[in-house]
């Protein structure tokens, strides 16, 4: 037996030994050839001098979100290669963005293609662009003309990132309504005879006047989980008439903190009450995200908060099994005397998309490459797909998706091989709609919208007059120059920093306690947790947040 | 051990029995449960599991969840690079475990106190995230397979696993050797080695089911390589991207709807992802199961 | 002393101890390091490599007295003292965080502990060779099951709607309605310790079951015919006979007390239950790495380590005195 047992071990042992080495070697091949092979013909493209280059190249990209990486053969990927020569070799995030961080600054191992973020902008890892747009990109210099400055980073003024998101040309539509609101069912409405609530009153009414018909259904819903924290912490900002400006609401240019002002504990007043009548879904603040989803899913929530895009999986469920009278449409209910402000203009992602590392072996040919991009026909090719595959066009010029092109574009199988959304993300980016008229994608097409709605959807519709989602809410009003102030940048560790999260905690553990508390106690615990609040450094954190504001209308309001 | 009182002595073990092997059944369910349960959710609808409900079999049978786990083309590379990195860690692994831990047990030998308290240290620190990437860039371990092997190559826990077995081994059967002359290193291989197969088996166990769940050093030292990807990073890079995909409030904002619309949710996703991963590793274990058995080595020596 | 490492079950010769007595003969000369040549050559270059890959980083503690900005060169760091760990000790949470983890990791160690031996002594009783091996093979499976999945199930067991623990509870007429289990403090703790069992139970017999295979058969075969009863064999055979196992794994967990794990506790956690739920790595990651403070979660590490060592010390000092194996 130990013969046999031996002879084998070492026969295994070669094997392994030859495995190892065939690996290692094959480990250290691919070492050199990123940056090996490319730095070849990167010398080759002598900037500017040449017109467009199309000599092959590989550029690495890191993204620092999670994102579907295309299949080698994608379609668009060949038609880029094809026209541009550009390969590239993504890298989404993968685990925790903080740790990847920390070792990429630390070791200096930049890509050519980093997204933009606060920290490695700190840690100058990027090139400034501008001179760049200037000289090799007269599209996106025409891009983001109307916010040049304020794509600039606020500490030095130079332009690290392309915002992808927020620079609009064109018809802004929005049929599919995706923010903030308080949600009710349709089929709630449908039995209630359609009313239109208005402030929250009106609402609970109508939630408690269905449950006492239908008692096995759940009142109202919420979240309070990891950090979709905002169906609890949101509603006072846009009850009161503020925009979605994260942890504080902005009078006259001045922030503040709303969490221990009297806007908020009205709200968590009216839903300690509301539990107390057993409205309110005792294991809302109990439960995590999949829960959530599943008490969507399962039709039995009546209303809640949130921001529609948080429940959408949900409702989809719901539309897969057929129950439409069981998904929602949402309302802005509102305090006396606020005005509504639910609906927002989407800002400019500032430092929120591409930019060019240090290491980059060729800038000019990246710079040139977005510039290709951002013109119309490449937008459409990389938003709509290819035509007569992807999608069709009508007689009149305007696009439409067939019925079997619209179920394509729902598989995960079918879009890592024709679709590049994860690195597109990232891209600067038409929104709007282009100048034939079309919307920029298939999503924000009104016909696209129309064609795909249910007949049970297109009564709700009618009986409320409108002719889509989005139409229950006000258009949104013109931004404030500084919106929002969530993006304002706190330092890493800043007391600011500190006070926000220590805030966010205290929110977290104690707007559950005061809504399940009985009414008799929600004083007491609401005096509690206000008194932890100022405990806090508050201060700090509104000081920072009235500095980032006013440094933006200072240099954002020049255009 | 002495006193035996007679008389019970046909009863007790079918009673025994009875209600260890309630107790086995017991156990089973309550661990093969999440199992089944995942292994059903693999195989449903997406959108359709989101109404909860499911147990032990799916409701509305699909296999999208798995043609999305598969239609990136790098996993097939990405499972080569797991499976590779498990056999080569583990045969490597447990011979050097083996041989420290044979020569930490010898009691005369003058190094073993130091040797061990080094290595039982490294089980209470860290030196930290950057320091250890410091160290595997300047061993040139970035974008390279070694840097699956080297890093992890005996561990402490492993080590002193092993040691206590060895300890635990009669010293006899070394004697007789070391009187005919033999080596160290002979005795080692020769004897001992063959004798600890059930924690030869153990350690074997451990070290591959680590190496082939890890996907923290792909992450933080091979990421950009997809040579060197392996299973599990690039099933949570899926994963990552489904659950992203629904879930990025700048993409949506001012009702631009670019995100990817999904079928597959990131349960079911998760589900499948699950399935794929663990069902290779689970195999290890019964087939090491036969080297568990009593006293087989210690009785075969003795003869 | 040393010969406490020698098994006692096992009757082995006394000679080679009077021979050499570590404590006292073997002393370091040429030629100890000579005769020992062979053990040398077979534990000294993988303590090398040892030494490279876990304590040439160690220069990073240097970090835990610095406020660490990855972009900055070492030398160009900011030198701050002992802020970051003032910064630790001082927060009004930290002894509450500090009171969770270790409430935490000693119930799973007690249950983990217990459990595993107790499963491994059932399972060795198994008489019908494939029930046992299957039983075995399944019980380890919530081993490889992510924590969110494990987390998912846990609370949908868990669930007053229908959770399958409430379920059962009702039905046997031991609560009167359906208990939040979630939403309580008081029960957090037991459940994040029945959770680790049932995930960990399985993997953790694996390493008892090895040590049972290492008890001379013989020593039944002695029992059987001397008439011991099962209970009896197990008292007096299997349990002395993973004894050693059992102290060296004791040592070594008691060390990682401070290490509760964080997943578990976040996912299951919530707002309501928050003052038991935190553990001092949810706290470190909260305040160190999600704010990019790298020197925080560096002093929380030095922190930690000089209690496992000095726990370890203590643990192996109590079993040296009580004749038992031991780590050192």
């Amino acid at each position: 037996m130990h013969k046999t047992a031996k002879r084998s071990a070492k026969a295994a042992a070669a094997g392994v030994l030859a495995l190892t080495l065939a690996l290692t070697g094959c480990g250290s091949g691919n070492n050199t050839n990123t940056g090996g092979k490319n730095s070849a013909t990167g010398g080759n493209a002598s900037p500017a001098a040449a017109g467009d280059d199309t000599a092959p190249v590989t550029f690495s990209i890191f993204m620092n979100g999670p994102g579907q990486q295309p299949t080698p053969d994608n379609k668009i990927l060949k038609q880029i290669k094809d026209k541009t020569g550009i390969s590239f070799n993504m890298e989404f995030l993968v685990g925790d963005l903080q740790q990847k961080l920390g070792v990429m600054i630390a070791g200096g191992d930049y890509p050519d293609i980093l997204s933009g973020d606060d920290k490695l902008i700190n840690a100058k890892a990027y090139i400034p662009l501008e001179d760049l747009i200037e000289k090799y990109a007269p599209n996106l210099k025409k891009h983001y003309g109307d916010v040049w400055n304020q794509i600039k980073d606020e500490s030095d003024g130079h332009i690290y990132v392309l915002p992808s998101y927020g620079v609009y040309q064109g018809k802004i539509t929005e049929p599919t309504y995706q923010g903030p609101g308080f949600w009710l069912q349709k089929g709630v409405l449908e039995e209630m005879g359609y009313p239109t609530p208005k402030t929250l009153d009106e609402y609970f009414d109508i939630i408690a006047k269905y449950k006492e018909k239908h008692p096995e259904m759940i009142g109202f819903e919420s979240l309070n989980f990891d950090w979709r924290v905002f169906p609890l912490q949101n509603p006072p900002e846009h009850l009161s008439g503020h925009p979605n400006d994260g942890a504080v609401v902005v009078d006259n240019n001045v922030a503040q903190i709303f969490a221990d002002k009297d806007m908020s504990k009205t709200y968590y007043k009216k839903l300690n009450d509301i539990n107390a009548q057993g409205l309110m879904d005792k294991e809302a603040f109990v439960q995590n995200y999949d829960q959530y989803l599943a008490k969507v899913a399962s039709g039995k929530v009546i209303g809640m908060f949130d921001q529609h895009w948080n429940f959408q999986d949900g409702e989809k469920s719901l539309i897969s099994q057929g129950k439409l009278e069981n998904t929602y449409i949402g309302f802005p209910l509102l305090y006396p005397g606020a005005e509504e402000w639910y609906r927002d203009r989407g800002a400019v992602g500032t430092n929120r998309g591409f930019g060019i590392s240090i290491n980059a072996k060729d800038p000019v040919r990246i710079i040139k490459f977005w510039d290709k991009m951002i013109t119309e026909d490449w937008q459409k090719t990389l938003q709509w797909g290819v035509k007569g595959e992807d999608y069709e066009v009508n007689a009149d010029g305007s696009f439409y998706r067939t019925p079997e092109q619209r179920n394509n574009a729902e598989q995960t199988s079918w879009q890592v091989a024709n679709k590049i959304s994860g690195m597109f993300g990232y891209m600067p980016k038409i929104q709007g709609t282009y100048s034939d008229g079309n919307a920029a994608d298939a999503g924000t097409q009104p016909q696209e919208f129309f064609d795909s709605l249910k007949p049970y959807d297109q009564k709700i519709l009618k009986a409320y007059n409108k002719k889509s989602w989005s139409e229950f809410f006000k258009e949104p009003k013109e931004n404030n120059i500084y919106f929002p102030a969530y993006s304002i940048v706190l330092k890493d560790g800043s007391p600011a920093q500190l006070a926000q999260s220590k805030l966010n905690d205290l929110m977290i553990k104690y707007l559950p306690k005061a809504i399940m508390a009985s009414p008799a106690e929600f004083e007491g615990v609401w005096q509690d947790y206000v008194d932890r609040i100022h405990k806090l450094d508050i201060k700090a954190y509104e000081d920072r947040m009235n500095e980032g504001i006013q440094q933006r209308i200072e240099k954002w309001s020049v255009k | 051990m002495k006193a035996v009182t007679k008389g019970s002595g046909r009863i007790e073990p079918v009673v025994f029995h009875t209600f260890n092997t309630i107790f086995m059944l017991f156990v089973v369910t309550v661990t093969l449960y999440p199992f089944l349960q995942t292994l059903a959710v693999s195989f449903n609808d997406g959108s359709d599991t989101l109404a909860g409900g499911i147990y032990l079999w799916p409701r509305e049978w699909t296999l999208e969840n798995y043609r999305a786990v598969f239609i990136s083309g790098t996993i097939y590379h990405a499972a080569f690079i797991s499976v590779s990195r498990t056999i080569i860690s583990t045969v490597f692994g447990v011979f050097l475990t083996t041989m420290l831990a044979y020569a930490l047990a010898q009691p005369q030998y003058i190094f073993r106190k130091k040797i061990g308290l080094l290595f039982i240290l490294t089980m209470y620190f860290n030196a930290g995230l950057i320091p250890n990437y410091f160290l595997i860039k300047n061993m040139g371990l970035l974008h390279n397979f070694m840097v699956y092997i080297l890093p992890s190559l005996v561990s402490a826990f492993n080590l002193i696993i092993m040691r206590t077995y060895i300890r635990g081994l009669p010293f006899s059967l070394t004697e007789s050797a070391k009187i005919d002359g033999a080596g160290e290193f002979r005795i080692f291989w020769k004897i001992i080695f063959p004798l600890c197969t059930p924690v030869l088996a153990t350690v074997a166990l451990f070290i591959a089911v680590g190496s082939w769940n890890s996907w923290f050093d792909t992450f933080l030292y091979a990421s950009s390589d997809i040579k060197l990807s392996t299973l599990q990073y690039e099933m949570m890079k899926m994963l990552g991207s489904i659950m992203s995909a629904n879930n990025d409030p700048s993409m949506l904002a001012g009702g631009q709807n670019n995100q990817v619309q999904s079928l597959v949710t990131p349960a079911s996703m998760r589900s499948a992802i699950t399935i794929v991963t663990a069902v290779p590793i689970l195999f290890v274990y019964p087939f090491l199961q036969k080297y568990f058995v009593v006293g087989l080595n210690l009785g075969s020596v003795k003869e | 002393m040393s010969d406490a490492v020698l098994d006692k079950q096992v009757k082995k010769p006394k000679t080679r101890k009077s021979k050499i007595d570590p404590e006292i003969g073997v002393e370091l000369s040429w030629k100890t390091l000579k005769t020992q040549k062979q053990l040398i050559f077979m534990s000294v270059p993988i303590a090398l490599y040892l030494i490279i890959f876990n304590y040439v980083p160690i220069w990073g503690w240097l970090m835990a007295f610095q406020n660490y900005r990855p972009a900055v060169s070492f030398g160009q760091q900011e030198w701050v003292g002992l802020q970051q760990f003032k910064f630790l000790f001082s927060d009004d949470t930290f002894l509450l965080v500090l009171r969770n983890t270790i409430a935490m990791s000693f119930i799973n160690l007690v249950l983990g502990t217990v459990t595993a031996i107790g499963l491994a002594l059932l399972l060795n009783e198994i008489k019908l060779k494939f029930f046992k091996r299957a039983v075995q093979s399944i019980s380890y499976l919530p081993h490889f099951l992510s924590m969110v999945i494990a987390a998912g199930i846990v609370s949908t067991s868990l669930s007053i709607d229908g959770g399958i623990v409430n379920v059962v509870l009702m039905k046997l007429h031991l609560i009167q309605e359906p208990i939040m289990w979630l939403s309580e403090g008081k029960y957090f703790w037991g459940i994040i310790g029945a959770s680790n069992v049932w995930k960990e139970v399985g993997w953790g017999t694996i390493i008892y079951l090895a040590a049972i295979t290492s008890i001379d058969p013989s020593l039944y075969e002695a029992a059987s015919i001397d008439g011991a009863k099962r209970f009896q064999k197990m008292r007096y055979i299997t349990l002395p006979g993973i004894k050693a196992t059992f102290v060296i794994l004791l040592i070594m967990n008691i060390g990682h007390i401070l290490d509760a794990g964080f997943e578990l506790q976040y996912l299951l956690g919530n707002g309501l239950t928050v003052d038991y739920s935190q553990t001092i790595d949810i706290f470190v990651v909260k305040y160190g790495l999600a704010m990019g403070n790298y020197s925080l979660a560096t002093a929380a590490g030095i922190f930690k380590t000089i209690v496992s060592v000095i726990l370890v010390l203590i643990a192996n000092n109590v079993a040296k005195r009580l004749g038992e194996e031991r780590l050192l």
